[in-house]
């Protein structure tokens, strides 16, 4: 399996629109090249400080990395069902009680979103007024992450109302996920 | 709407969406949502805090720990580290528990992360314990309590977060968390021998086998010295060092032990990238969460009600919060559990003129004894569900265990010398102190 086939977790299957696999490919790509840079920005940083001829806009590429990071990836796990979760108390239903919690859960997460979105965007605007240094970049292009973030969570968790009230949220899973990112959780028997 | 019965209703909005299965951070901004329609803040202010909790140059270390740990176990070559740990220690009574404990307080000076170590440890050895005959609830039980250690000693995530937040040195909380992390260790190492299973009985490991055994691992092992000589040494931040440590990984340890792997490493930059991204966007909705609290004053009425039970006794301020954190710790996870309680935490450290580090170290301890106790141990949840067995299994196996922590908690508590003896001497202005006006040496807070 390739690496592009291994980034869509195969995982709740029923629950995804073959339509939105490229997307969560892509963003799991972003996710890695957004790490990557400001893995190397970081690095630049370090050198050229060292060598006393700090490039300072360094900073502001490694902040606008890191922060896109967070708000992308956080879109990603919505789709992936990774993020981190007090307990998963509906998967223990069944029947109907499951579909109505199952349903509940997404609505309250399209809630959040929505205000994402709507609250988020009146923040971008608000952006324009203070500017980053030395780049002089409105922060408004940083604030942009967070509708964006928005969007994408209420995209995948309309994906998931809607498979899941047609295909039913329970379906057996396999125990272990192949690929799911439980904090180096990813490649199960490796190193038995 | 008084602030009392708001800020209820945001707790109660986020542990009822939480525990019925709605993401953390979906249901900490759930319940701020809630807080801020009742209450005269505008949400798009709430937005700004999540923004600012996440824009914060000291969390900027989390990727980088995160990524060592997601290389050193994709890679495979902390296989090296577990026979290591088996050379040194294999041959005593308990066998594999004890191997367990030590491989715990080496592979933790690489990942910093509790849900890192309890993985890569469930899998490196819990199938050989189960073939020597260990039970699998001890072995749930000994592999999650041993990976707390994670928690405690450098490169500590929760250290960094408790550190950025709280604005309290993250390389004092590194140097403090030493003695607390080595105490649960031999602490373990202890149980293990006197009431743990026999195991194996294996013929104690020769000199030329040991030292086999630590050249095989000697890349790896690398790793501690770089991130803590780096931070102790000034020549790195927490980041930097993180950064540094990476590239070891990448450009030394994985083309010398592991060249084929070098084809997998988008792969792990992709997965590494979404995995940063789940603790620090629960980060940014704590820090919302956490906000509303301050705001409508709830942490001034809990710190009122603490100080007017323990005045400004520092032992009876820190055994209420460690009451206090051992309750929220059940059901909250750490990393949330400190950014919304910082203010609280800042306010009783003041009334108690508590050392900032000292206070820190207990804290994390006590959220580290937290990720093994029910209803909500993450880190024995995770065991379990790796080694096969029931949770409420796995938890009367650990019920014993925690004597180890009670103590360890109890001992950061009453003698604070100790615990700061290392950062100190190490670095001491990290906790208070500062160079004599005389040239020679520093002056300490008694």
């Amino acid at each position: 399996m390739s690496i592009a086939d291994r980034l869509v977790l195969q995982r709740q299957r029923h629950l995804k629109w073959k339509a939105l696999d490229p997307l969560e490919m892509v963003l799991m790509i972003i996710c890695g090249l957004t790490l990557f840079g400001f893995s190397v920005s970081v690095c630049c940083d370090i050198m050229t400080r060292q060598l006393g001829d700090p490039w300072l806009w360094l900073q502001e590429v490694t902040s606008t990395l890191f922060v896109y990071g967070i708000f992308i990836g956080a879109a990603v796990a919505t789709r992936r069902n990774d993020h981190l979760y007090l307990t998963a108390f509906a998967e223990s239903m069944h029947g109907t009680a499951r579909t109505v919690a199952e349903v509940v859960i997404r609505l309250v997460v399209l809630g959040v979103a929505i205000c994402l979105i709507y609250y988020g965007y009146l923040n971008y605007l608000r952006g324009f007024g203070s500017f980053r240094l030395p780049s002089n970049t409105p922060i408004a292009s940083l604030y942009a992450a967070i509708p964006l973030c928005g969007l994408l969570t209420a995209l995948f968790t309309i994906e998931q109302i809607v498979n899941g009230c047609r295909n039913g949220f329970d379906h057996p899973e396999p125990d272990e996920p192949e690929h799911s990112a439980a904090f180096g959780a990813s490649r199960p028997g490796e190193l038995t | 709407m008084s602030s009392p019965v708001i800020l209820g209703l945001m707790t109660f909005c986020f542990l009822f969406f939480g525990y019925l299965g709605v993401p953390v951070p979906f249901a900490l901004l759930a319940g701020v949502f809630v807080g801020a329609l009742l209450s005269d803040v505008s949400l798009a202010a709430i937005i700004q805090k999540m923004f600012d909790g996440v824009d914060n140059e000291a969390l900027l270390a989390i990727p980088f720990f995160l990524l060592v740990g997601e290389l050193m176990s994709s890679s495979n070559v902390v296989i090296r580290v577990a026979n290591l740990a088996l050379a040194l220690v294999g041959h005593i009574r308990g066998g594999l528990s004890q191997v367990v404990t030590v491989f715990s307080m080496m592979f933790s000076e690489m990942s910093g992360s509790t849900t890192a170590d309890v993985a890569v440890i469930s899998r490196a050895l819990s199938g050989p314990m189960k073939k020597e005959g260990y039970k699998g609830p001890f072995i749930a039980a000994i592999i999650a309590a041993a990976s707390t250690i994670a928690a405690l000693v450098p490169p500590s995530i929760t250290a960094v977060v408790y550190g950025a937040v709280g604005n309290v040195s993250i390389a004092g909380l590194f140097m403090a968390g030493v003695v607390p992390g080595l105490m649960i260790g031999f602490g373990l190492m202890i149980y293990c021998y006197f009431f743990g299973p026999v195991g194996a009985r294996r013929q104690r490991a020769s000199f030329g086998m040991v030292a086999g055994a630590a050249k095989d691992a000697a890349l790896p092992l690398m790793i501690p010295i770089i991130l803590l000589g780096g931070i102790l040494s000034g020549w790195f931040t927490p980041t930097e060092a993180g950064v540094v440590a990476a590239t070891w990984i990448l450009l030394v340890i994985i083309p010398a032990l592991n060249p084929k792997h070098i084809w997998q490493l988008p792969y792990d930059f992709c997965l590494a990238g979404l995995i940063f991204s789940l603790p620090l966007i629960t980060i940014g909705a704590a820090n919302a969460f956490g906000w509303m609290l301050a705001y409508l004053r709830g942490a001034s009425v809990i710190a009122e009600w603490i100080t007017a039970i323990a005045g400004t006794d520092p032992h009876l301020i820190m055994l209420m919060m460690v009451l206090l954190f051992t309750i929220i710790g059940d059901f909250i996870e750490p990393v949330p559990t400190i950014i919304i309680f910082m203010p609280l935490v800042n306010a009783l450290t003041q009334a108690g003129d508590i050392n900032p580090v000292h206070m820190g170290v207990v804290l994390i301890a006590t959220l580290a004894f937290g990720l093994i106790t029910p209803p909500y141990g993450l880190v024995l949840l995770m065991a379990s569900k790796f080694v096969g067995v029931r949770f409420s299994q796995a938890l009367r196996a650990a019920l014993p265990i925690y004597v180890v922590f009670l103590v360890t908690i109890s001992f950061c508590i009453y003698f604070p010398k100790v615990v700061l003896w290392l950062p100190k001497q190490v670095i001491p202005t990290a906790v208070g102190c500062f160079a004599n006006p005389s040239g020679t040496g520093y002056i300490c807070p008694p």
